[in-house]
């Protein structure tokens, strides 16, 4: 009897992986399916063409973008836009490598604007000149300049468009206002000033500036500031050794070594560091205020400004994410991205996106709109960003980006960690990013 | 029922019993590693529309020159070589002292087996902390030692060290466990005997108690050296999507998975794929062929 009990549970366990694995693997293929449906369904006369849109905005984040798509579905009736988080950027970019390969890309996704060599190598992704430049929805040319130059050069490659900007940031500086009037500080406007100050400060126990665990969009920031990119745009030279090179990372690596400036080592990000009062201003992304303000303590007051100047030269790195189009959508379904895409480079919603998530404005014009001008004068720490986009700078991107960014992150890590001279550590980052650059040609 | 002839009804009966679980093996696990094994062997590849433009030993010339996967192999060896014999040895020591005390030993079982189903993200934050070089617990605790702050977590002389330590703490709970089922199931009788010869506490315990728990170190340390080798979301976790300060925590699985993911290096991936599995299968063949000497069944 018993026997016979436990054979009938095996049973039903068996039974129930089996239809488990079955609904998963008809889920799958349904999925599959509903996706080319409505591309099918899609074609003019009054119907509804759907768009999938797969994201890696989370948190406050997600709902202002949802809010945003929903206004767009609402703004018009031809074009729907069903967006996708698929978690954090990590596992978003595996997402499309797994749907790369099994056929069922989205039509359009968010994605660095530095995979976009990779992804137009492997015949992923759409050049947008079609719908952008040329077409009957085009950006006009009053468009094109009012969008800041640096996100439109940055969603080039080749000479073709491949990605719109959108969740942008830039690096910014913070400032410790009350540690700064407790130590007598005046507000630096260059590095040279910053340097000034570390030897000031550097007696009372105060680092004057602090980095993130890697300093490598300061690194790059001051390299340009010296005069040259780390890689040459179009030549693709690479300058990660040269004598200006050298000089940027010099400059961070003596502060570090003589104790006037501290990277975050373990803690990842510097603010925990600068709210502590350990660094008196910190070098950070400006996507990190809303982190700030949680963080510090609230005796503490604190501001924001652009980083600094170098040889009298301004320059910050923009990071964040673009949206590219796939190749694999129909038609009907690149024209409805497009749109969208469109819509959200506009002015109205560009600025209530900015206002939302703290993101900056793609547009120059957006800086007119009144609402967004409320909102500066009541949030005076987002200025910062919003003032630094004129001389912001996206890096050079090509074929095998990650794996020179990696190689990247390594260099500083092996200066930081195992005390490598930033001679040895770019010397040997020379030979990887020239060697990732010819095996990709 | 038990001595039945096997014909060709009750055979395919046994097989529509094996279906579901074959066709999962076969479909999640066999076809997945003949596929690794085959794309370890193209060399002009590619992934996403499957075109192979040849085949050959490129991707293993590859590692043999990459200093990258030396490191990767020597940081695995050293991991596997530290974090097995002693987990073995403490869990084994902990389930002999658990099983002494009767009092409260639920509630001990308990607290080590929770590590086991503790997420080991959730574990890694709290390391991170732990080992945090300003305000972390085991700096803490080695200052009464009068031991200097280490930066556990950033400096590469010990952050191979500190995966090691954490690892240890995780794998204790399920392998205390087993051991702790294996005590049990030793007969008192032999002990009774063992007595009567005049045998004293430790000469029990070696004489009776390990031989006859055998079968159950061998499993713990054959599922140790498995585990061990595969090591990859503990490391993930506890230095942030990095392999550590320096690279010093990088390892097989891990360089894998940078080669995989981040410089979409499929082929090169496979092939270190393929070379974890013999470095396993040859440990595993040695850890056998040693139990057919010294387990007692």
């Amino acid at each position: 009897m018993i026997q016979k009990m436990k054979k009938n549970c095996l049973g039903k366990v068996l039974l129930g992986a089996l239809t488990v694995s079955l609904v998963a693997l008809l889920t799958a293929c349904g999925a599959g399916n509903s996706n080319s449906s409505t591309s099918d369904k899609s074609s003019g006369d009054g119907k509804v063409t759907t768009i999938s849109f797969w994201h890696g905005m989370t948190g406050p984040y997600q709902k202002a973008l949802n809010e945003i798509i929903s206004d767009f579905n609402k703004s018009q009736s031809q074009y729907k836009v069903v967006g996708t988080a698929q978690g954090n950027y990590t596992t978003l970019q595996q997402k499309i490598m797994a749907a790369a390969k099994s056929k069922s890309l989205p039509v359009i996704a968010q994605t660095t604007y530095t995979t976009v060599p990779d992804y137009s190598k492997q015949g992923f992704i759409e050049p947008l000149d079609a719908y952008m430049i040329d077409g009957s929805n085009k950006l006009t040319s009053a468009d094109l300049k009012d969008i800041y130059p640096a996100f439109l050069n940055s969603s080039k490659y080749e000479g073709k468009y491949y990605s719109i900007p959108m969740s942008k940031s830039t690096r910014i500086m913070y400032y410790n206002k009350t540690l700064m009037d407790k130590l007598g500080v005046k507000m630096p406007t260059s590095w040279e000033d910053i340097q000034k100050i570390g030897q000031q400060i550097k007696s009372k126990g105060v680092a004057a500036v602090g980095f993130d665990k890697s300093f490598d969009m300061e690194f790059e920031g001051l390299a340009r500031q010296a005069g040259n990119p780390l890689v040459s745009p179009k030549s693709f030279k690479v300058n990660v050794d040269s004598k200006k090179s050298l000089e940027a990372a010099n400059l961070i690596m003596d502060m570090v070594n003589d104790g006037t400036a501290k990277t975050a080592g373990e803690d990842i990000y510097g603010d925990k560091n600068f709210t502590s009062g350990k660094t008196l201003f910190y070098a950070g992304s400006s996507a990190g205020i809303t982190h700030m303000k949680q963080g510090a303590p609230k005796d503490l007051e604190w501001g924001t400004m652009p980083l600094p100047s170098y040889k009298s030269e301004k320059a910050t790195e923009l990071a964040g994410n673009d949206i590219v189009m796939f190749k694999s959508a129909t038609a009907d379904q690149k024209k409805a991205a497009w749109a969208f895409m469109k819509y959200l480079m506009s002015k109205p919603v560009t600025a209530k996106w900015a206002e939302l998530t703290g993101y900056v404005p793609l547009r120059k014009s957006a800086l007119e709109d009144q609402s967004f001008q409320d909102y500066l004068k009541k949030d005076p720490t987002a200025k910062a960003a919003v003032d630094s986009l004129p001389f912001g700078f996206q890096s050079t991107a090509f074929v095998g980006f990650s794996e020179y960014r990696n190689d990247l992150l390594t260099a500083v890590d092996a200066m930081l960690t195992k005390h490598e001279s930033t001679r040895k550590a770019l010397g040997t980052l020379q030979n990887q990013t020239e060697t990732i650059i010819k095996s990709n040609q | 029922m038990l001595n039945e002839k096997p014909s060709l009804k009750s055979s395919a009966i046994a097989l529509l019993y094996l279906l579901p679980m074959l066709v999962i093996s076969i479909t999640f696990h066999i076809y997945p590693i003949i596929s690794s094994f085959a794309m370890s062997l193209y060399t002009k590849y590619d992934f996403y529309t499957d075109k192979v433009g040849g085949l050959g030993f490129d991707n293993f010339v590859y590692l043999w020159n990459d200093p990258d996967f030396h490191l990767a192999v020597k940081n695995t060896l050293i991991f596997v070589i530290a974090v097995v014999p002693i987990t073995v040895i403490l869990s084994l020591v902990i389930a002999l002292l658990l099983n002494q005390i009767k009092f409260l030993s639920g509630f001990f079982r308990t607290i080590y087996f929770l590590p086991f189903v503790t997420s080991t993200i959730a574990i890694a934050m709290v390391w991170n902390w732990i080992y945090h070089s300003d305000y972390g617990l085991m700096n803490y605790f080695l200052g009464w030692f009068g031991i200097h702050p280490i930066h556990w977590l950033t400096d590469p002389n010990y952050s191979l060290l500190a995966l090691i330590i954490m690892s240890i703490w995780k794998n204790l709970g399920f392998n205390i466990i087993l051991f702790l089922v294996g005590i049990n199931n030793i007969d008192d009788g032999y002990y009774k005997a063992a007595e009567i010869d005049g045998a004293n506490a430790f000469q029990r315990f070696w004489n009776v108690t390990l031989p006859l728990l055998s079968p159950i170190t061998f499993l713990v340390s054959i599922n140790g050296v498995i585990g061990s080798f595969k090591v990859f979301d503990e490391i993930f976790a506890l230095f942030q999507g990095t392999p550590g300060p320096g690279k010093a925590d990088l390892t097989i699985v891990y360089y894998l998975y940078q080669k995989f993911y981040t410089e979409y290096k499929y082929p090169v991936a496979a092939a270190s794929g393929v070379v974890l599995f013999f470095l396993i299968l040859l440990v595993t063949l040695v850890q056998l062929w040693y139990s057919r000497k010294h387990v007692h069944y």
